[in-house]
């Protein structure tokens, strides 16, 4: 059990800086939303994987479907920026969104 | 030492897909990888014994986020994605191979107990088992405020 923790500990760890190294070096709005739920997966499977062998795991249970249902608005929050931001400059690059707007 | 098989090749799945999302030039393909991923991590909660809440990532991700992505690309037409210097994604697996390394090592070497959860720890958080009706709320609050983000940004533009 303790192995199976710990794989999936590094599992959610690793997923979680390749998520945000992608983020910080996307450039494409949408790619930086895909990469911000690669970002999510990996904090919840660390989560998870935290919780493991133990007898209860309902403390981190509730953290992950807390984090689940908050990453999902979150997402469909920005996908809803993102139509707006697309409508209004016809581009999802930023760089080309901030020359745009001076 | 089924389980750690299983674990393994779970993990395995969840980098490839994640891999093929992020380094794939076309929308298309990254959704899928996306979706596939997404699958992947509800069968892992599933098979060490939560499938509730496997159940609720495969609806919410697999599902839903999956299709709201979809509808977003059509809405767009975006149909190539620009990831960037590819130098730094490529840089950014071995730093998290690295990071993985590291924390193997250090949980097996017992550096790292004070991460897990003992029962004097949940003793300290048990604050939060008296308020657990306050779970709720604090959804139906984010789930609100996400709504009412959403329509005041696509129907205020006019």
């Amino acid at each position: 059990m303790v192995l199976d923790q710990t794989i999936l500990l590094a599992t959610g760890t690793g997923l979680l800086f390749v998520g945000i190294g992608s983020i910080s070096v996307s450039k494409n709005l949408l790619k930086s939303i895909m990469s911000f739920q690669v970002t999510v997966f990996g904090a919840n499977l660390a989560l998870f994987a935290s919780g493991m062998g133990f007898g209860s795991r309902l403390l981190s249970d509730t953290f992950v479907v807390l984090s689940v249902l908050v990453g999902a608005s979150v997402e469909a929050v920005g996908l809803a920026i993102i139509v707006v931001v697309y409508r209004k400059y016809g581009t999802l690059n930023p760089d080309e969104i901030r020359r745009l707007r001076r | 030492m089924e389980s750690e098989l299983i674990a393994a090749l779970l993990a395995g799945g969840l980098f490839a897909t994640v891999a093929a999302a992020l380094l794939s030039s076309k929308v298309s393909n990254s959704l899928i990888a996306l979706f596939y991923t997404s699958i992947i991590l509800g069968v892992a909660f599933t098979a060490y014994g939560d499938a509730l809440l496997g159940l609720v990532t495969m609806i919410t991700f697999a599902g839903a986020i999956s299709v709201l992505l979809l509808s977003v690309v059509l809405i767009t037409g975006e149909s190539k994605l620009d990831f960037g210097p590819r130098r730094l994604v490529v840089a950014a697996v071995p730093l998290a191979a690295v990071i993985g390394g590291v924390s193997l090592v250090a949980l097996f070497s017992g550096q790292a107990g004070g991460l897990a959860v003992t029962d004097s720890s949940l003793g300290v958080l048990s604050f939060l088992w008296t308020l657990r009706p306050w779970d709720l709320l604090i959804l139906v609050v984010v789930f609100a405020g996400a709504m009412v983000a959403i329509i005041s940004l696509l129907g205020g533009e006019d």
